[in-house]
């Protein structure tokens, strides 16, 4: 019989925090549906528009002014719970309250050469080994581009990475894409993989992702991918990039607040096309740095942020988009580490359920692989540490504690076999030989210059399965219809 | 005798009531409103811009210094005859066709404008045409093109290409810039200049417009 138990027992196992109250959700939530109802916001799609205006917002030509019930109704709608499968067709993630999984980002400018360290443009073969190394590493839990690649039509840049990332990696995928057409495109490379269209819809196995332009103004493309997913049942990401000071107020609460509005465009439009169609809101909130004019991925105001926007949207009841593992730095050093592993850390804490960017740097302008792999080390480490602890009476251990006794160990006892391992975390990359056999097994290496090592072994040996040759085939002659689509458009112009 | 260190502090401190009432005072005793704007405004003005670049300034502060500059301008402004006002140039500019970025872009060009440039601001996603037609309209010094997508970048050359056939390049100095633009890459095009950011690219303009 259990000894310690006690009625009414509260029971925190993980070392989640809170930095708002109910209360205050509440009241940015709030602040948010006055933002839509009074000051409105622009939506550059007439269809979108129209849609609205018949779902009774005010629309003046672009700007669209939501009824605060409305919004209301479509939060209620929208589901509190999404889950993503694997190319396989297995669970990989349930994006809901208390679950946090991470991955890279979209589109940078630049790729970090995994051998020269050299910073240049992206390469499709960056972006297979981007989805090989996603595949590898244990604690990235799905992909996405790490850089757009050039040398292939630029206007399907998106598709061919998409196409890189299927073939490499088993993991989910969250994708940007430019527009509808190239998403189509997108659906039809997951609907062979998946084996049908309604297959993927009952099991997905990537988002879409749709960014609104700060401050308030929907794009056509941004409105137009989001009522394409739900119209497709594909769920989506609607994610702005705040940033506080230069396109929203320069406090905090203001920010989320603008930064709320924002996803909520385009949550309602998604649900009066399809009522329960899977959003995800986010993203990424920042801060503009006064001094430098970057648009910062280090700063504390970021993990406030992130804290603050996580824990608005749980009291929303959506799932929500973070942002974590990324830099400012533009190389592989202390600050790019510290910045890391603080958010993500924060994000795990503040419980974000779909964590991007690890791998960015030089403030998002660079995708780099090494800081994917430093990321895998520091999430494993922060995942330990978010289990907590359990406290029953094999954890207390009270029994071993006697038969031991004072003086003695615990070093040959059954109860130490059964649960080291699991009790503690084992580091792949962070050192703790003793000096001699750093200096000799370890050749006295660096952090970073183990990750190189990791990073090259996994580039040197790791494939994911091959699809099968039908499937791949089929991607091929999608990849061929848009090719030819993009070239009659050419010659169209 | 007017007071021009306070009325450059005024600038530098952002304190635009004091700018405007130093101001309406010298114009009161009779000083020359070039003179007030030369020793007084653009003096001041110049020290933010320095200091800006140095680290010691922040660009909140240097919107407020701008502002407190322009409360002075606006006082002078119809005392002196067009031609007599003293600008550091004329720029349009905006972001290119297909991109949506634009606070970099609006950095930008209040920073020229806090340098006592006339600064047109288009917008975002501009389209060649739009640019040309607004150097017909303007006729600036100076066009400034923000790109901070890869593949917005071309249109920057499409806007140099469209400004050449419409035989409007002549008159004009264009200069790139956004996150992904180089140097190289200006020169690639054909553009006159490019920085990789807002103090710079003020810098550049100010050069190229041949005020510096
Ligand atoms: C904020 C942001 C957005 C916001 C913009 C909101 C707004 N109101 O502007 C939104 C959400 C709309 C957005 C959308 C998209 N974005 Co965006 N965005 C950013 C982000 C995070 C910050 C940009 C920024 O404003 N920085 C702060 C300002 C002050 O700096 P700046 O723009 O660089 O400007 C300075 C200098 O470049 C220079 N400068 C700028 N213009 C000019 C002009 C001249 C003449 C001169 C001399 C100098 C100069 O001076 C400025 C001031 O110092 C960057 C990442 C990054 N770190 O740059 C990505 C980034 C630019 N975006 C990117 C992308 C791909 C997109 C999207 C396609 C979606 C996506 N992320 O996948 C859409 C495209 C929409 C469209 N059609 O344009 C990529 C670009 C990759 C590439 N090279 O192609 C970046 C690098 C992020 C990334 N890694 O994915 N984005």
């Amino acid at each position: 019989m259990d000894r310690y138990v006690r009625a009414r027992y509260q029971v925190n196992q993980t070392p989640l925090f809170q930095m708002l109250s109910a209360d205050q959700c509440g009241e940015i939530y709030l602040a948010a549906l006055e933002i839509l109802q009074r000051t409105g916001a622009k939506v550059y799609d007439r269809q979108s528009r129209e849609i609205l205006a018949k779902a009774g917002c005010w629309v003046e030509e672009e700007l669209v002014r939501f009824p605060v019930g409305l919004t209301e109704w479509a939060v209620k709608n929208a589901p509190s719970k999404i889950v993503i499968y694997n190319r396989e067709g297995q669970v990989a993630m349930s994006l809901q309250e208390g679950n946090t999984y991470y991955g890279p980002g979209p589109t940078n400018t630049y790729h970090r050469d995994p051998y020269t360290g050299e910073r240049r443009k992206a390469l499709l073969s960056d972006t297979e080994n981007v989805g090989r190394v996603c595949d590898a590493l244990p604690h990235i839990d799905y992909a996405m581009d790490l850089g757009t690649p050039t040398g292939v039509t630029n206007t399907l840049a998106d598709l061919y990475a998409f196409s890189a990332l299927v073939k490499n990696t088993r993991k989910p995928i969250v994708h940007w894409g430019f527009d509808i057409e190239q998403y189509q495109d997108i659906l039809d490379i997951g609907v062979a993989v998946a084996g049908g269209l309604d297959k993927l819809q009952q099991k997905p196995f990537f988002c879409l992702y749709s960014e609104p332009s700060s401050p308030l103004l929907h794009s056509r493309e941004a409105i137009a991918k989001a009522v394409f997913a739900a119209q497709n049942r594909i769920p989506i990401v609607y994610t702005p990039c705040v940033m506080l000071g230069a396109t929203t107020p320069a406090t905090l609460a203001g920010t989320i607040a603008m930064g709320v509005a924002e996803s909520l465009v385009g949550i309602v439009v998604s649900q009066l096309i399809r009522e329960g169609s899977p959003i995800i809101m986010g993203g990424v909130y920042a801060i503009m740095d006064m001094k430098t004019t970057v648009f910062s991925y280090g700063s504390p105001e970021f993990h406030i942020l992130q804290a603050g926007i996580a824990e608005v949207a749980r009291y929303m009841g959506i799932p929500v988009f973070g942002t974590a593992g990324c830099t400012d730095s533009h190389t592989m050093d202390g600050q790019a580490a510290g910045e890391a592993a603080m958010s993500i850390l924060i994000a795990a804490q503040a419980g974000a359920n779909l964590v991007h960017d690890v791998g960015y740097t030089g403030s998002g302008s660079c995708g780099s692989l090494e800081q994917l792999v430093l990321g895998d080390e520091i999430i494993g480490m922060v995942r330990r540490f978010m289990r907590g602890m359990v406290i029953d009476d094999e954890t207390l251990a009270l029994d071993v504690v006697d038969k031991v006794g004072p003086g003695g160990h615990f070093l040959g006892e059954d109860h130490t076999m059964k649960h080291f391992k699991s009790e503690t975390w084992f580091p792949t990359l962070f050192n703790r030989m003793r000096y001699h056999a750093w200096k000799e097994e370890a050749k006295g290496s660096s952090m970073g210059e183990r990750i190189k090592d990791k990073l090259h072994a996994i580039l040197a040996n790791h494939q994911a399965p091959a699809l099968p040759g039908d499937v791949l085939q089929k991607i091929e002659q999608i990849i061929i219809r848009a090719e030819e689509r993009e070239a009659s458009k050419k010659k169209r112009r | 005798m007017a007071d021009f260190e306070a009325m450059a502090g005024g600038v530098i401190a952002g304190d635009f009531n004091r700018v405007a009432e130093l101001t309406r005072q010298a114009v009161g005793e009779g000083v020359e409103p070039v003179e007030i704007i030369g020793q007084g405004l653009i003096k001041g003005m110049n020290v933010v811009g320095a200091r800006f670049k140095a680290g010691e300034m922040y660009v909140p502060e240097v919107m407020m210094a701008a502002r407190a500059m322009k409360a002075g301008m606006e006082i002078v402004k119809p005392l002196i005859a067009e031609s007599d006002l003293p600008t550091a140039g004329k720029v349009i500019i905006g972001t290119v066709a297909g991109d949506l970025h634009d606070i970099g872009k609006n950095l930008v060009g209040m920073m020229m404008e806090s340098a006592g440039m006339d600064v047109v601001n288009l917008g975002v996603d501009i389209s060649p045409e739009k640019f040309a037609q607004a150097v017909r309209e303007h006729k600036p010094d100076i066009v400034a093109l923000s790109a901070l997508l890869t593949t917005t970048m071309l249109s920057m050359k499409e806007t140099i290409e469209v400004l050449q056939e419409e035989g409007l390049r002549g008159a004009v100095k264009v200069i790139v810039g956004g996150a992904p633009v180089t140097g190289d890459f200006a020169v690639e095009i054909g553009a006159d200049g490019w920085a990789p950011d807002a103090a710079s690219a003020k810098d550049l303009a100010l050069e190229l417009a041949g005020k510096k």
